[in-house]
């Protein structure tokens, strides 16, 4: 079992002297140590799958470096790579049955029938295929299919295991099932993984590390709660999290040796000031998350606002404010009702995370 | 705002139920008429086959009376030359559908899988070739056949048609392979499988309603090919069935319609069995696809 190391990888699409190049993955720079799972989240057409097809040698980057290990894969072709694949769309053999589906691997690796059914029911066992396996992709379902898809990768024990958004095309029930089942596969057979989605609650419950990705370029790695209580940058405080983070320009000046922020007429004066230096008498990003906002009756100080609608979930409320700054979210206990009315919004300063408003980073 | 139900009414403004029973009899009646105008040019051919000589020069007849029924006219099957235009008919549409197959599945996968520059002028200019009738391209087949020494040879004949038929299957199957995600071909390739042998396994098997379709358009083509045959196989040895015919009728008194009749069955049957028992398989490799 070895690690992946991704150095200086960059993918370019078109001309190299036209307006057209896309720059698809921008040097990316990402170790994934061996039986650690990485998952590359951030949305539609960030660069994420084009990472993985590098790796998984479906595309050649143009510059950068792929190695297993000690091996560099950059330029082998994905048969020479002894990697597992998982797909969007399952891809399935039809015209197979499920045991030949998942025996393909083995056969062209020249392994004799006997002792490739024998591995194929041993994988069914695991996944709880058993039954399925003389019948047709056709006649599974959605969930069974990425089972077999599943079966398939494990029989043949890789050295990397690479997830192509795999649970996009299921619905929600599914995912759920299926998410553990991932975890038990990828840490019996211990390589490393990497994982690609767009949705974040796949990425924060299963990964070990997440990378959030944007415009090609990779915006923070980190565990999990680091992730979420430590967001690097905007876009990544913005990305994870639900419901989104929400964000208001704030004004920075100083009074007498303390801090003062001011958002709208609403003040904080003990913000820590040693971050803050360079900033006086300048805009910032301020950035609350919803569950750290409170709602009071409007005579109170705070973010004055209307109440528009309530998304009740059952355990929240969603509910959606017009303030001065626009929208705003706010997750409230269950029951909360508005009813159109006037109210104060307020958060505390531990909950605010401050971003400069060029360079998107966090501040504080 | 009330709904008066027996005021909904049809195209013809009567109640739906009427409309419903007058739009099934008309498709009966029309069904009818297709199959009749279909169906009676082959049963001419059986009854005026199976009938004397005698009886077809006193004049058509629907239906023959039993005393004129023979079947001395189906002898004419052994005679060498039908046996010999049969013969080769059958050498050369075999070998047509075979090349066809072949060739436009290796070119449709091509054109599916990969990118060049000029790609789309490309496919174009494959559609050309219906721009020519058989007999404008005939002519100069000749010479290039003549000088190549293809002339008068099943080959040649293979080769032209086979070349007519291209343009179809190939568009065909590019479109057709083109609904199978490439994914399926990534995961095989994953799996350790070369391009040609994920191509085999995967793609190939896949393939069939339409390595079907193209079957049948090039048996369709060879098989009946007239003109083709006419220029490039003058010599009566090589020839196929459809100037052989011609050859047969020209040649005069001694062979009569019915024996004609005869020759026109054998010539017709094959192509009707050959859709018949290909159309259920077509049908059946449609089944594959719904995943």
């Amino acid at each position: 079992m070895v690690n992946v190391k991704i150095q200086n990888m960059t993918r370019k699409f078109g001309d190299s002297d036209s307006d057209s190049e896309i720059i698809a993955a921008d040097d990316i720079d990402l170790t994934i140590q061996d039986g650690e799972f990485i998952t590359l989240v951030g949305p539609s057409g960030c660069g994420k799958t084009t990472t993985l097809r590098c790796v998984a040698g479906l595309d050649t980057p143009t510059s950068g470096s792929v190695h297993f290990g000690d091996r560099d894969v950059t330029d082998l072709p994905p048969q020479e790579r002894d990697i597992a694949l998982l797909f969007q769309d399952i891809a399935l053999y039809p015209h197979m049955t499920v045991r030949d589906n998942m025996a393909y691997g083995l056969k062209i690796a020249g392994v004799s029938k006997k002792e490739r059914y024998e591995k194929v029911a041993e994988a069914a066992e695991l996944l709880q295929i058993t039954e399925q396996l003389d019948k047709k992709p056709a006649d599974l379902s959605g969930g069974q299919q990425q089972r077999v898809a599943l079966g398939r990768s494990i029989v043949r024990d890789p050295t990397v295991f690479l997830f192509d958004e795999p649970m996009s095309d299921l619905d929600a029930k599914l995912k759920r099932e299926l998410r553990p089942i991932i975890q038990q596969v990828t840490d019996q057979i211990d390589c490393p993984v990497l994982y690609v989605t767009h949705d974040q609650e796949e990425a924060m419950t299963m990964s070990d590390r997440v990378a959030v990705i944007n415009e090609g370029q990779i915006e923070q790695i980190s565990p999990p709660e680091e992730i979420y209580n430590q967001p690097a940058t905007e876009f990544v405080a913005d990305f994870i999290g639900q419901p989104a983070m929400q964000f208001f320009d704030g004004h920075v000046s100083r009074d007498n040796g303390s801090t003062i922020l001011e958002i709208g007429t609403h003040s904080f004066d003990s913000m820590q000031t040693n971050k803050l230096e360079g900033y006086s008498n300048q805009t910032v990003r301020v950035g609350v998350r919803p569950q750290h906002i409170r709602v009071n009756g409007s005579q109170n100080d705070g973010i004055s606002a209307t109440h528009i609608l309530d998304e009740p979930l059952g355990d929240q409320t969603n509910s959606f404010f017009e303030t001065e700054f626009g929208e705003v979210v706010v997750v409230t206990p269950p029951g909360f009702e508005g009813k159109g009315k006037k109210y104060s919004l307020s958060f505390t300063t531990e909950d605010i995370l401050l971003f400069d408003q060029d360079s998107h980073i966090r501040i504080t | 705002m009330s709904n008066d139900s027996s005021s909904t009414s049809g195209v013809l403004g009567l109640d739906h139920e009427t409309e419903e029973r007058l739009h099934r009899i008309v498709l009966g009646i029309s069904g009818l008429i297709a199959a009749f105008v279909g169906i009676f040019p082959i049963y001419w051919m059986a009854q005026n086959s199976l009938v004397t000589r005698q009886a077809v020069l006193d004049g058509p007849v629907l239906i023959p009376s039993p005393e004129e029924v023979t079947l001395s006219n189906f002898a004419i099957i052994f005679n060498n030359d039908v046996v010999m235009y049969f013969f080769n008919t059958t050498v050369v549409t075999i070998g047509t559908i075979v090349s066809v197959c072949i060739l436009s599945l290796i070119a449709g996968y091509g054109l599916a899988r990969f990118e060049w520059s000029q790609k789309e002028n490309f496919a174009r200019f494959l559609l050309f070739g219906y721009m020519f009738s058989p007999i404008v391209l005939g002519l100069p087949l000749y010479l290039i056949w003549q000088s190549l020494g293809l002339l008068n040879t099943r080959v040649g004949l293979i080769i032209s048609l086979t070349a007519i038929s291209m343009p179809f299957s190939v568009w065909l199957m590019w479109k057709y392979i083109q609904t199978i995600p490439r994914s399926m071909e990534e995961s095989a390739w994953v799996a350790g499988a070369s391009r040609w042998r994920a191509f085999r396994d995967v793609v190939v098997p896949q393939t069939k309603p339409s390595i079907i379709a193209a079957a049948l358009f090039a048996f369709a083509i060879a098989w009946n090919d007239f003109t083709f045959a006419q220029i490039l196989l003058p010599k009566n040895e090589a020839t196929t069935f459809a100037p052989g015919m011609m050859r047969l009728v020209n040649q005069g008194y001694n062979i009569g319609w019915n024996e004609i009749m005869v020759v026109s069955l054998l010539m017709t049957v094959p192509p009707l069995l050959f859709a018949y028992f290909l159309q259920d398989y077509l049908l059946k490799g449609f089944e594959i696809r719904s995943l």
